[in-house]
């Protein structure tokens, strides 16, 4: 397939996640859309183009392992994995409801293809330094990647973490970090004294990359060069919060916000509808 | 004459016994190695050894990664930088995937911390564990304990707590006597007048308290609850039964550990009165160990002046 037809199936599949984000969480009455649109275009390269992993075995030793470390972000998780073919597409309906494979934040013991837990902010990086550790220690190929908020890395173990990477020089471990400015308070800008964000993993010994991250070429480029860096390596993906929908790009009240019936018909309308 | 110096060397030493069978079994450390006395178990696996620096919380999100790729972590630091500074990640990201990490936290109690003062003494740490679900929590009483209780942990698959001490604990036990995770060990049985229930390095204090008490007519019932949860409800319920008093020993606040526990099956099966011997929810002061235990309220005294306190609410 040529390089286009590839990006322009991924762009279709990225609709269709982003579509069923705003489906679910309409459904359910609650969830973070904007944090989880921001992300799912390198979700969609993860999950359809560069995760080694076998849906019928979702505990596959080998696999790719993936941490969304910013798991309030996990409808758009949910839909990569339902489309991936872990579990139905019915199983949407269940969002944040009791008896349900999916909860409110990723729980790796009730949903499949969930590698870890997550939700509480600041916890990925750590964990997937462990999981690196494991795979080297047990001399395995597989990569670990972690998905961060820009928010989120104001956690002190995140930098924990990140000195951690380098000591023990994981070469097969790879951090995004979604750089759309906002956190749920305000801009990311006016909350903390973070910015800006690449030198300070500079500082901590880690290869960086700083791309466009809804440009699948640019993800897709960024991810062959984390493979050959010599230690661990992240990738600052600058991105749009709600990015798919004009309503919510940038409008940081749909960090956690419900759209209404005439929203979830223009996302449909948007998005490719007649894909239901 | 002890076979080891302390809990930190026999924990060291089961781990490396074990190690040596199971290539799973890892060593994560928050710069806590010569803390742990666990310096031979590096240098025999230098590859085992996971050394994260002093970041606690670092350390127990990395493990839950190694477990859940199906390693067997050790944490081992300070009981308090475990249970408070990595409290979440011990609760969210290993006690709720219900991943197979095993914590071991030294200098607990304030007979741990001695002279270092309020800072490294932990005297929350089982009340805090205790109310996280799906996590066994364990004092042992003595070096040999531990060396048992190490290895005893190391077959269930789930995360445990295991406290160990500072290395001034008594030896109660015998080298070789046996460990049961989750049995209470009825340790004297004299008699029935009251129940006296004793957890981790205090258990010497109430084996004295006992003996006194029986020279003096008043014959226990003295039992060594080394696994706090899941609580051995049969057999404390058993002994309340015949006693119908109580009383709790330990190095540790008098909410959240032993006392709690205990209460707690007595409110659920039989109601009987119950005095606690513990640190009586007040930060202490630094000063020689066993001094502290005595200025605080846990002297061997304190233990029979309960009892006989206790007696007296008897119906």
């Amino acid at each position: 397939m040529a390089e286009e037809a590839k990006t322009a199936e991924l762009r279709k599949i990225a609709d269709q996640l982003r579509l069923d984000v705003v489906k679910m969480v309409h459904d359910a009455k609650d969830g973070h859309p904007g944090p989880a649109l921001s992300i799912a275009d390198i979700i969609t390269t993860l999950y359809f183009k560069e995760l080694n992993i076998d849906p019928r075995n979702p505990r596959w030793e080998d696999r790719d392992r993936f941490i969304l470390s910013k798991g309030h972000a996990c409808p758009v998780l949910y839909a990569a994995l339902a489309r991936r073919g872990y579990f139905p597409v019915e199983e949407y309906a269940g969002l944040r409801k009791l008896d349900c494979i999916l909860q409110g934040h990723p729980c790796m013991k009730k949903t499949p293809g969930i590698d870890m837990t997550s939700g509480s902010l600041g916890n990925g990086l750590s964990i997937g330094v462990g999981m690196a550790i494991a795979a080297k220690y047990r001399k395995k190929a597989y990569y670990t990647y972690v998905m961060l908020g820009d928010g989120e890395i104001q956690e002190g173990i995140v930098w924990e973490a990140a000195m951690c990477a380098k000591k023990y020089q994981l070469n097969n471990l790879i951090a995004f970090v979604d750089h759309n400015g906002w956190q749920s308070g305000d801009s990311v800008d006016k909350v903390s004294g973070l910015l800006p964000i690449l030198p300070k993993w500079e500082a901590f010994g880690w290869h960086c990359q700083s791309i466009d991250g809804h440009d699948f070429a640019q993800i897709v480029t960024a991810i062959a060069n984390a493979k050959k860096a010599n230690g661990p390596s992240v990738i600052v993906a600058k991105t749009i919060k709600g990015k798919g929908l004009a309503y919510m790009e940038n409008d940081n009240s749909w960090h956690k916000r419900v759209p209404d019936g005439d929203q979830l018909a223009i996302a449909q309308q948007v998005l490719g509808g007649a894909r239901q | 004459m002890s076979k080891y110096k302390g809990t930190r060397e026999a924990f060291t030493q089961a781990l490396l016994e074990m190690a040596e069978s199971d290539d799973r079994l890892l060593l994560v450390s928050p710069d806590s190695l010569k803390a742990m006395r666990a310096t031979p178990f590096a240098d025999r696996f230098p590859e085992r050894y996971i050394e994260v620096g002093i970041a606690e919380q670092n350390a127990v999100a990395v493990a839950a990664g190694l477990a859940s790729s199906g390693l067997v972590p050790f944490v081992a630091t300070y009981a308090g930088f475990i249970t408070m500074r990595a409290c979440e990640q011990l609760r969210t990201f290993v006690a709720y995937p219900q991943l197979n990490v095993k914590f071991i936290g030294i200098n607990g109690g304030i007979f741990g911390g001695e002279r270092e003062g309020v800072t490294h003494q932990f005297f929350e740490d089982l009340g805090i564990v205790r109310s996280i679900p799906g996590i066994t929590v364990v004092a042992p009483a003595d070096e040999h304990q531990v060396f048992q209780a190490v290895k005893a942990i190391a077959t269930i698959d789930g995360p445990v707590y295991l406290r160990a001490g500072s290395g001034r604990e008594h030896v109660v036990y015998k080298e070789d006597a046996p460990f049961e995770l989750g049995k209470v060990r009825v340790l004297k049985e004299y008699g029935s007048d009251a129940a006296l229930f004793a957890s981790g390095f205090v258990l010497n204090r109430a084996v004295e308290a006992a003996e006194i008490l029986s020279s003096r007519g008043i014959k226990v019932t003295l039992a060594d609850v080394h696994t706090l949860k899941p609580i051995d409800s049969e057999t404390v319920t058993g002994i309340l039964e015949k006693c119908g008093a109580a009383v709790t020993v330990e190095d540790h606040n008098i909410i959240g550990g032993l006392a709690d526990a205990i209460a707690m099956v007595s409110t659920e099966n039989c109601p009987v009165p119950v005095e606690r011997v513990g640190l009586r929810d007040i930060f202490p002061g630094s000063g020689p160990a066993e001094e502290v235990l005595d200025y605080y309220g846990m002297s061997v005294n304190d233990i029979v002046n309960a009892v006989v306190k206790v007696m007296k609410k008897k119906k």
